[in-house]
């Protein structure tokens, strides 16, 4: 443990340098380019997505800076979680993850069966410039409708986070610069995880694999298997 | 289920330590495509699952790592080993989505060990050992390890109750924990029957489908292969088939007939193709899988590989990243062929290299420029005395000839028989604010 606070040490001092560093950000998300659909997805109920694993529980801070539970925006809903960071402009990381969920989210309202039962939630890899104030501003855009339940969420500081990564296996890493300071440079692999209303992970999207029709075929088969709505 | 007691540190320190990596820029073409960090440029390392070989050095299974960047004061050489401290047919590896684990299994005993690759990848680490497949699924011999986000995918060879060829695909969550299982089908669908056999995996997203092959169980493959050949009832148990799985539902779709033991699967992967390539070991063919118009999967042969009669036996293909090209080894006459893809419906053979006096896996870079072989097909299926040479050879290729690179001589080093080989490249750029403070 003492490795671990030394390592998660580290990981703060570089996010703290990380804020000096010029603003420019990229993903590496394998093959760059953007997920194809050449089938018919199968229709929702008439398969059975695996169960990957459960959540950990932590606690994460929200927009207003209150300490939110992790268990508490993971269960009672169908969930997609995924992880991002405010200033991030690959093409194909964070603003393409929050496009798809976006459109994803009015498909999900267009569905009366639905209602209620799905939230999202965005994690921030970067708490040390996230802060809730900038979580709060970054995501205006995407909490316009009050009916749905989509949250922002960073951390206190980044040890916080790094049990959150461990569990959910999301990489992080940062560029440095010629003279090995940390940049603003993130790469994480993007990934969504789908979790059930009991907050077990039942599926894992990577940019190959965001095909809203069948994300949302999967949001609606974890529905019919957790009953009518109520 | 053994887990070492540093694991939990172990992914906490990776997941720090990539912090002060930057991303690596390629890769051999036979990864699973979805996952990051494919290097696209000069690999650094190339680390070879190796059997152990009783009395060379400890005997015991381990990856080895040499390094593979012309620039460095150490290319060509062996810069890391790491035992496992068993003998259990090392045989194939194949990274976590985030290219950070390398899981390596064992056809004999069924341990599957998870090397940590991204902290340091000069000096891989041991972090982890899975030993409940047999336990949790009934199925032994775990081949293809095949990343799919957040999980593991593995192509098995065998089963544990009579150790024949039947078996089935079980699914590993990163962490190592048992997710589920699919036996293979030994059903009839649409007037094909399966064999229930299992080779090796391929998946491809944008069509929902995942492909796979058939080969032979524990049985077959921990049978000298003298014996093997000799006994009429043994030579029926090798697989006949592909299948077409609905990779969302699980569920088999369509068994094609592709007799002779079809082995590793490649996708084209480039944007408009529909199809991928195999070769029967038995058969000595190439085979197409390809969807037609209507949607439907179907598989037909479109080349020998050599003289079928005399059995070159290939045993392993890489595919070019732009699907024109195909690298092919034939293990009983030592040979490396390139197959021209441009018409996948009739691929045709440009050039040949012997090798070796016997060949097994081949691997190329994602830019093609370079290509590396290795010697050992199985433990009971290499060639005798002379002929039993074990070396991983690299080479350069120019579009039009071999030209020798290096080579590690595996016994000489007193390291085993090389089998599989993965490549990594090394961080580009480190902070050494972080170093310090690790420190």
């Amino acid at each position: 443990m003492r490795l671990l606070g030394a390592l998660a040490g580290a990981m703060s001092a570089l996010s703290f340098v990380g804020i000096a560093g010029t603003a420019s950000a990229s993903i590496d998300p394998g093959l760059a380019t953007a997920p194809r659909m050449e089938f018919l997805p199968p229709p929702p109920g008439s398969y059975r997505l695996q169960n990957i694993q459960r959540v950990a529980d932590a606690v994460l801070l929200d927009r207003t800076g209150q300490p939110v539970r992790l268990s508490a925006v993971t269960q009672g809903k169908i969930t997609l979680l995924t992880f991002f960071y405010t200033y991030c402009v690959d093409p194909l990381g964070c603003p393409f993850a929050h496009t798809t969920l976006a459109n994803l989210r009015d498909r999900v309202r267009g569905d009366r069966t639905l209602t209620g039962r799905v939230r999202f939630v965005s994690v921030s890899l970067d708490p040390t410039h996230d802060t809730p104030a900038a979580i709060a501003s970054y995501s205006q855009e995407f909490t316009v409708d009050p009916k749905f339940e989509w949250r922002f969420l960073t951390a206190r500081r980044v040890p916080d986070l790094l049990p959150v990564l461990n569990d959910f296996g999301q990489d992080v890493s940062v560029d440095v610069d010629e003279k090995g300071r940390a940049t603003r440079t993130l790469h994480h692999m993007l990934k969504m995880f789908l979790i059930d209303d009991r907050g077990e992970v039942r599926e894992v999207y990577s940019l190959a694999f965001l095909q809203p029709q069948v994300m949302f075929n999967d949001i609606k088969t974890l529905a019919l298997e957790a009953g009518a709505a109520p | 289920m053994h887990i070492n007691s540093r694991w939990v540190l172990s992914v906490s320190a990776a997941a720090i330590l990539s912090i002060v990596a930057s991303v690596s820029s390629a890769d051999e073409t036979c990864n699973s495509p979805y996952m990051s960090g494919l290097i696209k440029g000069q690999e650094d390392f190339v680390h070879v699952w190796t059997l152990g070989v009783p009395g060379l050095g400890d005997g015991f299974d381990k990856l080895v790592t040499i390094d593979a960047n012309p620039s460095s004061k150490t290319y060509g050489k062996v810069i890391h080993k790491i035992s496992v401290g068993g003998r259990g047919e090392a045989h194939h590896m194949g990274f976590t989505d985030d290219r950070k684990y390398l899981w390596a299994g064992g056809l004999d005993d069924s341990q599957i060990y998870v090397f940590d690759v991204g902290t340091d990848p000069s000096h891989p680490k041991l972090v982890k050992t899975i030993d409940d497949l047999p336990a949790k699924t009934g199925y032994v011999g775990p081949h293809t390890f095949y990343a799919l986000p957040g999980r593991m995918l593995i192509g098995n060879l065998s089963n544990v109750a009579d150790r024949g060829g039947v078996t089935g695909l079980s699914v590993y969550n990163n962490k190592g924990e048992f997710v589920a299982k699919y036996d293979m089908p030994t059903s009839t669908i649409k007037q094909v029957k399966g064999d229930g056999y299992g080779y090796d995996i391929a998946v491809n997203p944008a069509k929902n489908a995942l492909l796979t092959s058939s080969f032979a169980g524990w049985n077959n493959y921990m049978r000298d292969l003298g014996a093997v050949v000799k006994d009429p009832e043994a030579m029926k148990h090798f697989g006949n088939t592909m299948v077409v799985w609905n990779l969302k539902t699980m569920v088999p779709e369509r068994i094609l007939a592709v007799p002779g033991a079809p082995l590793e699967i490649r996708w084209a992967l480039p944007e408009g193709q529909n199809w991928a390539i195999t070769a029967t070991a038995l058969t000595s063919q190439l085979w197409l899988v390809k969807r037609d118009d209507r949607g439907v999967w179907a598989a037909k042969d479109v080349a020998t590989i050599g003289d079928p009669a005399k059995i070159p036996l290939p045993v392993d293909i890489s595919i070019t990243a732009n699907a024109k090209g195909l690298w092919v080894n034939t293990f009983m006459d030592g040979t490396t062929r390139y197959f021209d893809l441009t018409d996948p419906e009739h691929p045709r053979q440009t050039y040949s290299k012997h090798t070796g006096s016997q060949v097994n896996m081949v691997s190329q870079s994602w830019d093609g420029r370079r290509v590396y072989i290795t010697s050992s097909l199985l433990s009971k299926w290499d060639k005798q005395g002379k002929d039993n040479e074990q070396f991983l050879r690299a080479f350069n290729w120019d579009g039009n000839e071999l030209t020798s690179a290096f080579e590690v001589d595996f016994t000489k080093e007193q390291l085993g028989r090389p089998h599989h080989m993965k490549f990594t490249a090394k961080p580009q750029r480190v902070a050494s604010l972080a170093g310090a403070s690790v420190r």
